[in-house]
């Protein structure tokens, strides 16, 4: 861990290029440029909310409103885009690049941070939305309508309550969760890199992967409804839950987030960049035969 | 596209000063699965082999003194990009090692790591940093690629707008301003239209001269001996003779003969698919060339001995049969055409009767065509008429290649030329002539 960060501050530049380079390939050539980093998340919130609060009527309380759920989706997705599409890239990165690999001596180490961090910078772009959704919920909490019109649920005990809106200094924590995602990605990241390179197949699997992973966490639905169902034991052992739950926290309720739940997050994060660099930098110097 | 690695790699302290690549018994074997899977499997069960191994690179020694230029040939597969990725330090070798001193550049591959949809000034900059030159080596030296490349307005339109020409230029004016101690090429030159290529040629004439050590990779023997002093021959892996670019051009020519051969014979082998046509009464049965020593052969040096040999046998009687040859380029450029009775001294051939036989053979002192492939028509014309009439006409009965080594002249066409250049000053002439 210690030769891969090395490595990477002796070429911060070329990481820094690379950045730069892939945010500005994201959008150039559309009309609509960044403005799409806004979009996205959007249009799948609006899906999301259609499938899942009006087809198949996933509730929370009677007294959650629309806007409430709707900011406590926009903040799964958010988060969840930015490592869906870091582990999913990063899988196909060295077969993308092998151009640079076989050709060039070429720190190939840098691939996957680059892509974590421009999906972190792209996250960053769809954060000030939800904390500026949050400004507006607040002020006005039934802009969307009342908590949804349909019968009371008949079970008090089973339902599932939210705090209330709210923005405080917790949004200090941002950057401290933003770091623990990043480890935790590109830990993900480097294995998934080179393990690709022996098996070509993961980079499909990854596609499907991917949306268990993110079905499998309560981004759409509350999450006392899977412990309900007697499947709590999914949560326990997803990082990305606990992830996420920390972001919403900070995010749209205002408080600190659960720091022992952030420090669990953060031990299996170091324990993945641990592992995941040390197989990555093992088997660096046969990239460019495997490719 | 190049490469700088910066510092010198695995120290220096054993080489001496004036090396600047030390191979020591240098190999490369690339592991070879019959299945994607058992390179998991060995990875996760050490210990157990599922793989073959191809050895790409094998026993190489190589000590190159700083300043020189190196030539590396060998035909498709013999190893040498393999070597020179050895070199360069993108691959690690399997047994032995390499210590370079110096900055090392490689252009293996011109333009690699571009991206279409960039401009080209961007990606300037991109692949400068890939290169791995500072900000400050960036802004230097940007104008002078802009330059370089020749680009005009194109520069700042996205690559993917590119010819392939244009998108070489960009690639190797990036490389160019690279300032490498030492410079590995993979017949990157061999790419682009004559008035760029003179401009990267000028450009590796430059770095020869600042005492900057090129090696130089192809299969085209006259670029290597243009460019340098010493060659290194390569064969499955294996350095087969290293030595001054005449010496191993000998070897490397039997080698292409060889080979050469090869490949006629299998063409020749199917050669009746050709237009025959002609009354019949004599046949050319077989249709030989023979090199200066002799021996049939498929494959030529310009300047050659050579002589042609129809086989032929009268099925019935005939007044005047006249045997002719006519010689063509492969793409049908008619080069010669002759026969035994239209010369100063012409052979009558009267009144075969059949069942005879013979051979009729075309001889020169030397064959004056260029590098090319070329092919032998024959004619059997019954010449007793007022318009000859064909006896036995073959298409493209016999395929041969031409191997020009020394590459002195352009065409089609060795002209036994001589030149004379003189010059006036103060009203007096001095000349200087070369002769034939």
């Amino acid at each position: 861990m210690l030769a891969l960060a090395r490595s990477l501050s002796r070429n911060r530049r070329l990481l820094g290029d690379f950045v730069v380079r892939d945010l500005r390939g994201r959008y150039i050539g559309s009309s609509m440029g960044f403005f799409w980093s806004v979009v996205y998340p959007f249009l799948n919130l609006f899906i999301y909310m259609f499938v899942f609060g009006l087809v198949l009527k996933v509730r929370f309380s009677d007294e959650v409103n629309k806007g409430q759920v709707a900011l406590w989706m926009l903040a799964g997705i958010t988060v969840w885009a930015a490592f869906g599409e870091t582990i999913s890239r990063s899988t196909n990165t060295l077969v993308e690049n092998q151009n640079l690999i076989q050709k060039v001596v070429f720190p190939s180490e840098i691939l996957p941070s680059f892509l974590c961090i421009s999906s972190l910078i792209n996250m960053c772009i769809g954060l000030p939305i939800v904390i500026l959704g949050v400004l507006v919920f607040v002020n006005f909490p039934n802009l969307l309508g009342d908590p949804l019109p349909l019968a009371p649920l008949t079970d008090p005990a089973k339902e599932m309550s939210m705090p209330p809106l709210g923005l405080g200094w917790s949004l200090l924590a941002l950057p401290l969760l933003m770091a623990l995602q990043a480890i935790f990605t590109v830990g993900i990241g480097y294995f998934l890199a080179a393990l690709n390179l022996f098996l070509r197949d993961v980079y499909h699997l990854m596609g499907v992967f991917v949306t268990v992973w993110m079905f499998a966490t309560p981004i759409f639905y509350p999450p006392q409804k899977v412990v309900m169902e007697g499947y709590g034991w999914i949560l326990a052992v997803n990082p990305m839950h606990w992830l996420i739950s920390c972001y919403r926290e900070v995010l749209i309720f205002g408080a600190w987030p659960d720091w022992l739940l952030l420090a669990k997050f953060a031990a299996i994060g170091v324990v993945l960049l641990f592992l995941g660099s040390r197989f990555f930098l093992w088997q660096k110097p046969q990239f460019p035969d495997l490719l | 596209m190049s490469t700088l690695t910066k510092n010198s790699r695995e120290g220096s302290a054993e080489t001496s000063a004036g090396t600047a690549i030390f191979a020591q018994d240098l190999s490369k074997a690339y592991r070879i699965y019959d299945k994607p899977i058992h390179r998991l499997y060995e990875l996760v069960l050490p210990g157990k082999k599922l793989h073959r191994e191809f050895w790409a690179v094998r026993n190489v020694y190589l000590d190159i003194a700083r300043g020189s230029t190196v030539g590396i040939i060998g035909e498709n597969g013999a190893g040498k990009s393999s070597l020179l990725k050895l070199l360069t330090g993108i691959t690690q070798p399997t047994t032995g090692s390499v210590k370079v001193q110096g900055r090392v550049a490689s252009l293996l591959e011109l333009g690699a790591g571009f991206h279409p949809e960039f401009s080209g000034r961007d990606n300037i900059k991109l692949n400068c940093s890939v290169l791995g030159m500072s900000d400050a080596e960036i802004a230097e030296r940007y104008p002078k690629i802009v330059e370089f490349s020749e680009l005009g307005d194109f520069i700042d339109r996205p690559v993917k707008t590119y010819s392939s020409g244009m998108y070489v230029r960009l690639g190797f004016s990036v490389a160019a301003s690279v300032d490498p101690d030492i410079l590995l090429i993979d017949e990157a030159l061999s790419v682009g239209d004559e008035h760029f290529r003179g401009k990267c040629i000028n450009r590796l004439n430059d770095f020869r001269d600042q005492g900057k050590t090129i090696i130089f990779v192809s299969h085209d023997m006259g670029a290597v001996k243009s460019m340098c002093q010493w060659v290194v021959l390569m064969d499955k892996g294996e350095i087969l003779e290293q030595g001054t670019a005449e010496k191993v051009a000998d070897e490397y020519l039997k080698r292409a003969k060889a080979r050469g051969n090869e490949r006629m014979s299998a063409i020749n082998r199917g050669t009746s698919a050709y237009p025959r046509w002609g009354s019949g009464e004599i046949e050319v049965t077989d249709v030989d060339m023979l090199g200066g020593d002799g021996q049939p052969a498929h494959a030529f040096t310009t300047g050659e001995a050579f002589t042609v040999r129809l086989r032929w046998k009268a099925h019935q009687d005939t007044k005047e049969p006249v045997f002719g040859l006519g010689l063509y380029r492969s793409d049908g450029t008619y080069v010669n055409g002759s026969n035994h009775e239209w010369r100063d001294k012409p052979i009558h051939l009267r009144d075969v009767k059949a069942g005879e036989s013979g051979e009729v053979e075309m001889s020169a002192g030397a064959l004056q065509l260029l590098q090319g492939q070329y092919y032998l028509t024959t004619f059997v014309y019954e010449h007793a008429k007022a318009s000859p009439t064909a006896i036995d006409h073959r298409e493209h009965v016999h395929t041969f290649e031409v191997i020009d080594p020394r590459r002195l002249q352009h065409g089609m066409l060795f002209l036994n030329s001589r030149w004379t250049v003189r010059r006036r000053k103060d009203g007096a002439v001095t000349s200087e002539e070369s002769p034939s």
